[in-house]
Formats: C-alpha cells, sequence, structure tokens
C-alpha cells in the first residue's frame, strides 16, 4: 500500500487564486479592466451561505464559479453510523423547505427495500402533507423572489401566508421546520381531527390571496420586464446539467414524478403539470405559481375523504433491518427530484447512502444562463432557481 | 426682497445654519420612524412598539445607537474622501433646504433663480455618493456608486424638464412667485393636462434622483448588499442616512411648492364659501400637509415596486421619460404662449 | 426528449400563459396600470390595520395558545405522587440520534436490578425529533410545548429531568410503608423549565455531564 503525505496547503484546492492573478495583470486598450467580486458566502440574495465568485466586465457577468462546502455536514457519511430511523430526522435539514417530502422521499426508499404495504390513510395524510408544504415552499419562494427584485413587501405578504400552514403544522405535526413526522412504516403520530377542518380554511382563505399575489406583482410592468426572456435555460441543457422540478418542467420538459412514476395516491387525483415554453425566469416564474393552484387541487381532492385505518403499519420500538441489496428510490419534491440510493448490507446501519438532491443539478444551470447578463439578472436567475444551500453542500 | 447677504449678520447666518440642521435632524428622525410606520402597514405589520408609545422614541434610540457605534473604515480606504463624502451629501441637503418657502413669511432665503438653485445645489449630493462609494475600496461600492452616478445625472434631466413647464406658465424663477402664481389655482391642474403630465413625469424622475425603490440601484441591498455604502457604519452611515431622508424631504417639498401650490390654499373657481373656509387654514400647515402627502406616495411606491434594472432604469429615462417630458414642454409652450390654462383671468 | 411521456403532448401538460405587451403607448399604459393595481393591494392592507398579523410576544405571554403537540422540551413523566415510570432502560439513549439523552443508572439493591439515577437530557444537541418519546415502552417521556429555553451559557442546556433516584411508580406503589418507600428513593433536583440565563450552576447534576461539553 502506498502511502503519500500531503500538507493541506500544498493541494492545489482550485485554480481560483491563479485565475484571479492573471485577470488584475491584464489591461485592454481602453484601460479597462475585467474582474473578479466574491458574491456570498455572505450576500443579501445567495439565500444561505452559497458563494459565487463572479468575473465581471462593468455589471455584465461573464462568468460565475460557483464555490460549494460552507455547510457541508457530511450527512451521508452520518448515514452510515446511525439506524435506518434515526436518519429520516436527517432529511429536514437537507432542502428545509421541504422537510415532510424528504421525510417521505427516506421512509418510501426503507418501505420499498423492507417490502412494506401501507394502508390508503397513511398514502392520502402523506399526500396532502406533501402538497401542503409543496404550496409552503412556494409562498416562501415567492416572497423571496420579490426582496430579491427589490420589493420587500411580497417578503412578508409570503411569509404571512405561509404561517397559515406552518399553523397548521404545527398542530398536527408539533413542529413548524424540521418536521421529522413521516416515518418508514406510516406518520410518527395519527392526525388530528380537526385537521381537515383546518386545512379547509386555509384553502378559503389561500384562493383569493394567490390572485392578490398576481396582482401586486405577477401583473406589475416591472416584474415582467425584470423576468422576461431573462436566463434563458432550454430543454437540452437543462436535461444535460441534470436539472429537475419547475426549472425543468420551465424548459418545456414535462418532467414530474408524480405523473411518471405515481407514489402515494398522485395516481387516483386530477391535476395538470405546469410546463413553460421558453425556460425564462417569467416561464419558472409561472410554472410555481401554476403549481401552487394544482397543489390546492390535489388537495380539495383529497381532504373530504381520508380513509380510516391505523397511522402506522410497523412497531415503532422495532429496529429496521434492510436485507442486503441495492435500492433507489426518487420522489418529486418542491424544487425537484430527491433520490435516495441504499447499499445495505443487512445490518441496522446502511453500507452506503447517497443522496441526490435537485438543488445540486439545479444550482449549476446559472453557469450556463448567467453569462452575458447583469449582476441583477444573475440575483433573479438564482432566485427563480429557488436553491436551498444546505440542500446543495449536504 | 433683500438678499439673504445684506440682512443677515455673521450671528444671525450661524444661528440659521444651526437651525436649519436642528430641523434636517429633527425631519429625518421624524420621516424615519414615520417610514417604518408606513412600511409595516403596508405589510401587515406593527413596526417599532417597543422605545415610547407606539414606539415613537425609536428614531431618538437609533441615533443614539449609531453616535455610540464603532466607526469602521477599511484599511485601503481612502480615509480623507471616506470621512468626507458623507459630510457632502448632507451639506448639498442643508443648501437645498434654504430656498424652500415653507410659508409666505416663513423663508430663509428668497433667491430670485430658486428653482435653478435647487437643481444645481441638489446635485451636489451625488457628489457624495461617488466619493463615498470609490473611496471605501470595496467593487460592490463603486458599482452603487457608478450606478447612482449614472442614474442622477440621466434623471436630472427629467426633473428639469418637469420644472421647465411650471416655469414656462408662472414665468419666474423664483419659488415665492411660482407659489403667488398659484393663487387662483394649482398648476398641477391649472394648466391643462400637461401640469398633470409634468407632475407624474416630476414624480417619477425625483424618486429616481433620491435613489428610492424602483430605482434604488445605487443601494440595491439584493444585488450590491447595501451599495455605496456598504463599508460605512456609525455616524457616517447615519450622515448618508440623514440625507437620504432629507432629500425626500426636498423632493415632497419641490413638488408640493411647484405643483401643489406651496402653502397655498385649496381654492376652486368661484366658490367663495369653500375658498374662504380653506383661507382659514394656515399657509404652513398646508405646505406641511401638501409634503407629507407626497411623501407618503413616495413611501408607497417603494414598499409596493420590484427594482428596475440598470439598463431599463437608463432605457426608461432615455426613451419614455425624455421624449414625454420635450413632448410636454411645446405643448406647454404654445398652451401658455396663447394663455390656454384654467382661470387666466382671475388675477 | 424522445420519450414520449416527457413531451409537452401529454392531456395533463398546461403550458403557461404570457401576457400580451403591446407597442410603445400601449406599454406605458399597461405599466401604470400593473403599477396602480399593485398600489392597490398595499393599501388595501394599509387601510384595514384588521390585516396586521404581529403578536406582541412577551405582552400576550398570558393568552398565548400553543397546540399540545409542539415538541420543544423533553419531559419525564411524573404522577400527582410524584413517582415516573422509567426504569432506566436506556432505549432512548441508543434511539437518540445524536446523544442527547444520558441515562445514569444506579443498582436497586432490594430487587438486584438497575434503577434511574439522573436522566440527563441535552438541550443543545437535541434535534427534537421525538424519537425517545416514541420507542420508550413505558411511555414515560413526553414533548411539552414550554419555548423559552433561552440561557446565556450553554451548560445550562443540560436538563436533568427526574425528580428523584430510585424505582418506578409500579414498584413504590406496592410498598405500602411510607417510611420504607422514603428510604428507597433519594431526591433529585429536577430541572426541567425556565430558569435564570446564566450565572449559577445546577444544582443536583453530576460532575461529570455538567462539564461535559465544554
Amino acid at each position: 500500500m502506498v502511502t503519500t503525505t500531503l500538507s493541506l496547503s500544498s493541494v492545489p484546492i482550485s485554480s481560483l487564486d491563479k485565475r484571479i492573478q492573471s485577470l488584475e495583470n491584464e489591461q485592454s486598450s481602453l484601460g479597462t479592466q475585467e474582474y473578479f467580486v466574491n458574491m456570498g458566502p455572505q450576500h443579501p440574495s445567495t439565500h444561505g451561505v452559497l458563494r459565487l465568485v463572479l468575473h465581471l466586465d462593468g455589471e455584465t457577468v461573464k462568468e460565475v464559479i460557483p464555490v460549494l462546502g460552507y455547510v457541508h455536514r457530511g450527512m451521508e457519511k452520518k448515514c452510515e453510523f446511525i439506524g435506518y430511523r434515526q436518519q429520516v430526522h436527517l432529511t429536514d435539514r437537507l432542502d428545509y423547505l421541504c422537510a415532510l417530502m424528504n421525510n417521505w422521499a427516506i421512509s418510501h426508499a426503507i418501505e420499498k427495500a423492507l417490502n412494506i404495504e401501507l394502508n390508503e390513510r397513511i398514502q392520502v395524510v402523506r399526500t396532502i402533507l406533501a402538497e401542503l408544504q409543496r404550496i409552503q415552499s412556494h409562498q416562501l419562494w415567492w416572497g423571496v423572489f420579490g426582496m430579491d427584485l427589490g420589493a420587500f413587501t411580497p417578503f412578508l405578504y409570503g411569509f404571512r401566508d405561509r404561517e397559515k400552514i406552518t399553523a397548521i403544522f404545527e398542530d398536527t405535526i408539533g413542529a413548524r421546520l424540521t418536521m421529522n413526522f413521516i416515518q418508514p412504516g406510516g406518520l410518527m403520530f395519527d392526525i388530528t381531527s380537526d385537521f381537515a377542518q383546518k386545512v379547509k380554511e386555509f384553502i378559503a382563505y389561500f384562493k383569493p390571496i394567490l390572485n392578490e399575489y398576481d396582482e401586486l406583482f405577477s401583473g406589475n410592468i416591472i416584474v415582467q420586464e425584470r423576468l422576461r426572456n431573462v436566463g434563458i435555460l432550454d430543454a437540452k441543457t437543462a436535461i444535460s446539467i441534470g436539472t429537475t422540478g419547475p426549472i425543468l418542467r420551465a424548459s418545456g420538459v414535462a418532467h414530474d414524478l408524480r405523473k411518471l412514476e405515481p407514489y402515494g395516491v398522485y395516481s387516483q387525483v386530477q391535476f395538470d403539470v405546469p410546463v413553460g415554453a421558453t425556460g425564462d425566469c417569467w416561464d419558472r416564474y409561472q410554472v410555481r405559481m401554476q403549481e401552487m393552484r394544482e397543489s390546492i387541487k390535489i388537495v380539495e381532492q383529497l381532504i373530504d375523504n381520508i380513509p380510516e385505518g391505523k397511522h402506522m403499519v410497523m412497531k415503532f420500538g422495532a429496529k429496521i433491518r434492510v436485507p442486503e441489496g441495492v435500492y433507489y428510490s426518487e420522489m418529486e419534491t418542491a424544487r425537484g427530484i430527491y433520490g435516495n440510493f441504499i447499499v445495505a448490507d443487512g445490518s441496522e446501519k446502511p453500507y452506503r447512502l447517497h443522496m441526490r438532491t435537485p438543488n445540486f443539478n439545479n444550482l449549476w444551470s446559472i453557469i450556463r444562463m448567467a453569462p452575458g447578463l447583469r449582476i441583477a439578472d444573475l440575483v433573479t436567475i438564482l432566485s427563480s432557481i429557488d436553491i436551498v444551500v444546505p440542500d446543495i453542500d449536504r | 426682497m433683500p438678499s439673504v447677504s445684506s440682512t443677515l449678520t455673521m450671528p444671525l447666518m450661524v444661528g440659521t445654519v444651526l437651525g436649519v440642521v436642528g430641523f434636517i435632524s429633527v425631519v429625518a428622525m421624524i420621516l424615519v420612524y414615520a417610514e417604518r410606520k408606513v412600511a409595516a402597514h403596508f405589510q401587515c405589520r406593527l413596526g417599532p412598539m417597543r422605545v415610547g408609545w407606539h414606539g415613537t422614541l425609536q428614531s431618538i434610540a437609533d441615533s443614539l445607537k449609531l453616535f455610540l457605534k464603532e466607526d469602521i473604515v477599511p484599511t485601503k480606504a481612502d480615509h480623507l474622501l471616506h470621512a468626507f463624502a458623507p459630510v457632502i451629501s448632507v451639506m448639498a441637503a442643508i443648501l437645498t433646504l434654504i430656498a424652500i418657502p415653507f410659508s409666505s413669511h416663513l423663508v430663509l432665503a428668497d433667491v430670485s433663480i430658486g428653482v435653478l438653485y435647487v437643481s444645481a445645489v441638489s446635485g451636489i449630493g451625488v457628489l457624495g455618493i461617488l466619493l463615498g462609494g470609490w473611496s471605501s475600496n470595496n467593487k460592490w461600492s463603486l458599482l452603487g456608486a457608478m450606478r447612482a452616478g449614472a442614474q442622477i445625472i440621466s434623471y436630472e434631466l427629467s426633473v428639469t424638464l418637469s420644472l421647465l413647464v411650471i416655469i414656462l406658465f408662472a414665468g419666474s424663477l423664483r419659488l415665492t412667485d411660482i407659489v403667488h402664481s398659484q393663487e387662483a389655482g394649482w398648476w398641477i391642474w391649472r394648466a391643462p393636462g400637461v401640469g398633470l403630465l409634468a407632475f407624474v413625469l416630476f414624480l417619477i424622475a425625483s424618486t429616481a434622483e433620491i435613489n428610492r425603490t424602483p430605482f434604488d440601484l445605487a443601494e440595491g441591498e439584493s444585488e450590491l448588499t447595501a451599495g455605496f455604502h456598504t463599508e460605512y457604519s456609525g455616524l457616517r452611515f447615519a450622515f448618508f442616512f440623514l440625507a437620504e431622508y432629507m432629500n425626500l424631504f426636498i423632493v415632497a417639498a419641490m413638488g408640493a411648492t411647484l405643483f401643489w401650490g406651496g402653502w397655498m390654499p385649496l381654492h376652486i373657481g368661484g366658490f367663495t364659501a369653500f375658498n374662504q373656509l380653506m383661507d382659514f387654514i394656515p399657509g404652513t400647515v398646508w405646505f406641511f400637509g401638501k409634503v407629507i402627502t407626497l411623501i407618503f406616495v413616495i413611501m408607497w411606491f417603494r414598499w409596493t415596486f420590484p427594482r428596475l434594472r440598470v439598463d431599463q432604469l437608463m432605457s426608461l429615462e432615455w426613451k419614455v421619460l425624455m421624449p414625454l417630458g420635450f413632448l410636454n414642454l411645446l405643448v406647454a409652450a404654445f398652451l401658455s404662449l396663447f394663455g390656454w390654462y384654467f382661470f387666466p383671468l382671475v388675477f | 426528449m424522445d420519450d414520449d411521456r416527457l413531451t409537452a403532448k401529454n392531456n395533463y401538460v398546461k403550458p403557461v400563459q404570457a401576457l400580451p405587451i403591446r407597442g410603445f403607448f400601449g406599454r406605458i399604459a399597461y405599466g401604470l396600470g400593473s403599477l396602480l393595481k399593485g398600489m392597490r393591494v398595499t393599501m388595501h392592507y394599509f387601510i384595514h390595520p384588521s390585516t396586521v398579523v404581529t403578536q406582541q410576544y412577551p405582552e400576550n405571554r398570558e393568552t398565548l395558545v400553543l397546540s399540545p403537540r409542539i415538541r420543544s422540551q423533553l419531559s419525564l413523566i411524573h404522577d400527582e405522587s410524584g413517582y415516573h415510570k422509567c426504569t432506566a432502560c436506556h432505549i432512548c439513549e441508543q434511539a437518540c440520534p445524536n446523544a442527547s439523552i444520558h441515562v445514569v443508572d444506579r443498582p436497586e439493591p432490594a430487587i438486584s436490578k438497575k434503577e434511574l439515577d439522573f436522566f440527563i437530557w441535552r438541550l443543545d444537541s437535541c434535534t427534537f425529533c421525538n424519537l425517545c418519546v416514541m420507542v420508550c415502552p413505558f411511555q414515560c417521556l413526553e414533548m411539552k410545548p414550554t419555548f423559552e429555553s433561552s440561557v446565556y451559557d450553554q451548560r445550562l442546556l443540560a436538563y436533568n429531568l427526574t425528580k428523584y433516584a430510585g424505582p418506578t411508580s409500579t414498584v413504590l406503589a406496592k410498598q405500602t410503608d411510607d417510611e420504607a418507600r422514603k428510604n428507597m428513593i433519594e431526591p433529585r433536583q429536577v430541572y426541567d423549565g425556565p430558569t435564570e440565563l446564566g450565572g449559577f450552576i445546577l444544582a443536583g447534576m453530576p460532575e461529570s455531564t455538567r462539564e461535559k461539553k465544554s
């Protein structure tokens, strides 16, 4: 076995420094100079600790270099040391805006590996919760999108309406952000008796609010000018980068796992998949706005007749042993496909668990979209792809 | 009216300047509080509620905090300019304020070229922003400063074009004369059509000139962190803040003076009883009432609209506002030549 | 793209509609109209103070209604007479994904078994996943909706949840003699609620756990 000694300083972690140096020595004939500037890790619109190194010419973006790893927590490695049941709560902390969908995804993977049949009640409740979470996630995105475009008011309206769903979750689940509610084999507890009533109240409240969103923001001429034909991602590039979710659909690819490989009770409900035409920021905006309406439709169809049944089909105290083998399961979260790849060795812990998170692939679309646009457009694009940084770094 | 220098003795001048500084500090504090409250209620919030009754003393607490805060200057900044830039912005605001007539008696310097003076001096303010952004030695600051420079110089044209319409009708550059010319009716509706259009242009262009949303590109917090004042803290930041809110006040005051009749009460043609009732309200109240309304409208803009992009900002000015301004001026010239405006014969 | 399911011909696909924007003056008219529309929305909220959603937190403490399911503080359930059902079986400790629970047991001389001495819960590392509550075979743990647990000193976030060191309530109920029951248990200072923010040392905490982290 060959051992090599490496001191950290001698490892060329990135060639960024060299590139910046070479650019700063360079002078064009007009005496203007292109330059690099750090956007993040502390920047108001990188939504967390994402660092983008921008190569600029005046205000025009020539190149975007995302630098990752500022919230890397070693999630996948961690999962190799804790049991299958304990992993679920870690997925809350990936894409914290779709905690329930992440819970569902990993539970689904484990259930698939164990061949567990779930009853109808669990499936319906999971679907309702997931769609509520999708609405909630898009509400927050809408607010933040407004703020990134310079309008602060949508941010607070988004949060105000998000709070209504959060209150439902708080009563049903007992948590506001890190749910850990959907467990392998069912749900942590049964839903409360007034759950359906509360959800109906929320839908009645939110339907007119969606039109108000359009009045305040979507129709606004400044928004139209800022979004139309900005950051165009064509379908081919979108697929080649591996983008999923609303970004891929805005580019004109009707790829939605809820339709293609239905899980839960998605095959029993009627809903449409909004698809964009040009793949610009406006399409991405509209796809998400329409998705909120479609999610409301799904919840409306399910909420009135939640079937009776147990909320948990496995014994909670029992340890989970996944039989030896390789398992993969994926699910459509608010941002795209979240897949879990489990390599099990028959013990209580996975041998290897890989998480295919949507934001990591989605992020890289900016390096194709941003060049040639302004800094303000870069912020718009970054906001329109709706990244959550802990999901990128894991 | 006699000129300032001949009537004011040295101590009186110092007193005037101190008075103006005190006035702007108080006005800025009130405006900051008002903005926070107005913003809060636009956003279904309450705003400051803790310091004093409904947070009325919040501004005092905030300014105290800013006074006591450490003044951080980047090591590689141009220290002299970095220190001096906020002062330029505040000075410009103070100098502009001197020429504004608050009522028929309360006018510090009734300059015969008042409109020209105000537009010229308020233009100095951008120098402070430019120097502040440049001297910080920060790329974000520099970008913000450059944006501010381009923006303010461009939009100055539209402001001037809309002011020219009123000057044509009033026939004077003296601000008090312009107010007096509106005794029969405010220019916004007395000059048929053109007055209203000029006012709209003025409102849009001055919102841009004072760097407020939807034209707050110089600050652009979601793009440039804080734009030109990224590297400012403590008292110097407070100076920029002060200048920003003073400029808001000045713009509203200019709008009120030129378009809404300054301290003049609202008069409608031949309704003598109504007009006499309106006369009971003192001129200062009218003036501040109009100013507050205008400030509210500009705040309303800020808490509703998103920001424009830098190239859209330029095309809005050069392709929309300026052609409209010239067209408006042309129409206004014909109208005033033939005396075609409402109530021309009252005085 | 060749995959038939992905093309936009599917019946479930709903293309996003585009807003038409007409020529120069049409744009100005549309623009002004859209801006006024937005301003109407914000003005609606401005003139309706009833739409304010702000809660004045410390003032509304008395009227604050929290859902009973909120998970923000672990608690060991003590019955009316002040006894719990914990047998110090360590199952919660094993279930905890981040080692926030530390069950300290001591030998029980009478029935030669283990009994609970300290139940240490570290709020600072807890993720409130609720697994300990779910796995407890005796249902002796619960999550409480008390949320005011901020302190200035991280060491104060190590809680002792048991009121006494001794056997479970079932064992104690069998003991009819009050004096003998008292001898079986040793009081511990329970610490599971709001405390001062800092500057005092936890009483009733074993030395080893007090300094565990720092």
